[in-house]
């Protein structure tokens, strides 16, 4: 290499001065890149391309991974989002059905301003298949006595307290057979009792017996507590005439009531802790 | 000493599984009704369980349970289930001691015959109210117990895994 450099070295040195300079004068005159640079352009050009097709699908799978990242974070945050909303949602309503049945209670009251409520929230419908029956969350810390009423916010009767502890109480609802209540037609006036009748318990009605032998009754009847006795508040809405039928003998009438109040669904009572009889 | 170690936690065991399946009755069957009636598994452990342990037992874990009931659910007297469950006990003893011996087919018998006791008194109460209801009772005393029915197995299970890990060497 070293004698070649001697023997040879100044012809190299000049055909690499030429080769400079005819690249220079072409590249001067010409309006496109010099020959060699455009060969050079031309083997390098399928390694760029391919090169920036590398580069290019790093890329996408990078931002792919960053935005799907981003987007689970995302809609971790959305589903919170929307949790927290439902669960706003929910206690809207319930906060709007708790207004309501207020609202109604206040008309109740301004209705019978003698009464004096307790507000409770059943914690056990009936545990028997032998008796109804409604456990509520108040009992004697609240003042709650055996035979208080149970209504609804629109004055429907649910039953009457039966047992009373320190705080809970248990309800026999309108349908129980121990239940017993003094009732009026409210169309004709006429005077009958209003029992639990095991027969009717499971169809959700229960018996208007006693009634007056000329007593005149219409499907659809409206009947409620008559309050004689001072026992229980007149006029709270028992139920209404289902069905007209003769007793076993065929002697007397009584009638099928549907309670006005509906008792499976019912999740919050008033109790009547006190009310005037003499009204 | 080890004859008392061995009641303590046979009973111990009775107590936690009857403690779990009354957690059972009141937080799930309480809410299901079959043929629109629940079902109500107490008469079936008083049942089952003196089948197996007999007549003395069965009546002392009826008279507790029936106690507790009492205390728990309301009734028509409030001794309705103190009284009954006891008997409940003693006649399925009697029964798988000296008719059918203890087993699956036994667990159901004694399980029907429970609810013949219970129910009976239920209706007979009705029936002192003025509330003869023959057919109506008669309708949902049937369903109560073949809905109840659908539960012996896991009872019977349960109480004779119990029974025989305490009476291995009988």
């Amino acid at each position: 290499m070293k004698d070649f450099l001697k023997r040879h070295g100044l012809w190299v040195l000049f055909a690499a001065a030429v080769i400079a300079v005819t690249v220079s004068v072409l590249s001067y005159f010409s309006n496109t890149s010099s020959p060699l640079a455009n060969i050079t352009g031309v083997i390098t050009s399928p390694f760029r391309t391919a090169y920036t097709a590398v580069a290019g699908w790093f890329g996408d799978k990078q931002n792919y991974y960053e935005d799907n990242k981003a987007l689970k974070k995302e809609n971790a945050a959305l589903k919170k989002q929307i949790a927290e909303m439902e669960s706003q949602v929910r206690q809207a309503q319930t906060d709007s059905d708790e207004n309501t049945r207020l609202r109604e209670l206040l008309n109740l009251q301004e209705k019978n301003p003698d009464y004096q409520y307790e507000t409770a929230s059943i914690t056990e419908h009936s545990s028997s298949n032998w008796t109804s029956s409604l456990t509520l969350n108040c009992g004697t810390n609240r003042d709650i006595a055996v035979n208080d009423c149970v209504i609804t916010e629109s004055g429907y009767l649910v039953g009457i307290v039966s047992q009373v502890g320190m705080n809970w109480c248990t309800v026999l609802t309108v349908l129980d057979t121990d239940t017993s209540l003094g009732a009026q037609v409210f169309r004709t006036g006429a005077i009958g009792l209003a029992q639990g009748d095991f027969n009717l318990m499971s169809e959700g009605t229960l018996k208007l017996g006693y009634l007056p032998a000329r007593c005149s009754l219409l499907n659809g009847d409206l009947v409620v507590t008559s309050g004689l006795g001072g026992y229980y508040p007149a006029g709270l809405v028992i139920g209404s005439v289902d069905e007209v039928k003769m007793d076993d003998a065929g002697s007397t009438q009584y009638a099928v009531l549907k309670p006005s109040a509906d008792l499976d669904s019912l999740k919050e009572v008033f109790i009547i802790k006190s009310f005037d009889s003499a009204n | 000493m080890i004859g008392r170690s061995e009641t303590f936690i046979r009973w111990a065991l009775f107590g936690a599984v009857t403690l779990l399946l009354l957690l059972l009755q009141g937080f799930v069957l309480q809410f299901v009704t079959i043929w629109g009636v629940m079902p109500f598994l107490y008469p079936v452990l008083v049942a089952v369980l003196a089948m197996w342990e007999g007549s003395v037992p069965g009546a002392v874990y009826g008279l507790v349970l029936g106690l507790l009931c009492d205390l728990t659910l309301p009734g028509p007297i409030p001794c309705l289930y103190t009284l009954i469950f006891p008997l409940v006990g003693l006649f399925a003893a009697v029964l798988s001691k000296s008719w059918l011996p203890a087993g699956f087919w036994c667990s159901l018998v004694v399980s029907v015959l429970a609810f013949v006791l219970t129910d009976a008194a239920h209706v007979v109460l009705l029936a002192a109210r003025g509330h003869a209801a023959w057919s109506a009772a008669a309708l949902t005393a049937g369903k109560e117990t073949l809905a109840t029915l659908l539960f012996v197995p896991v009872v019977y299970l349960v109480f004779r895994s119990i029974h025989r890990l305490c009476h291995r060497d009988d």
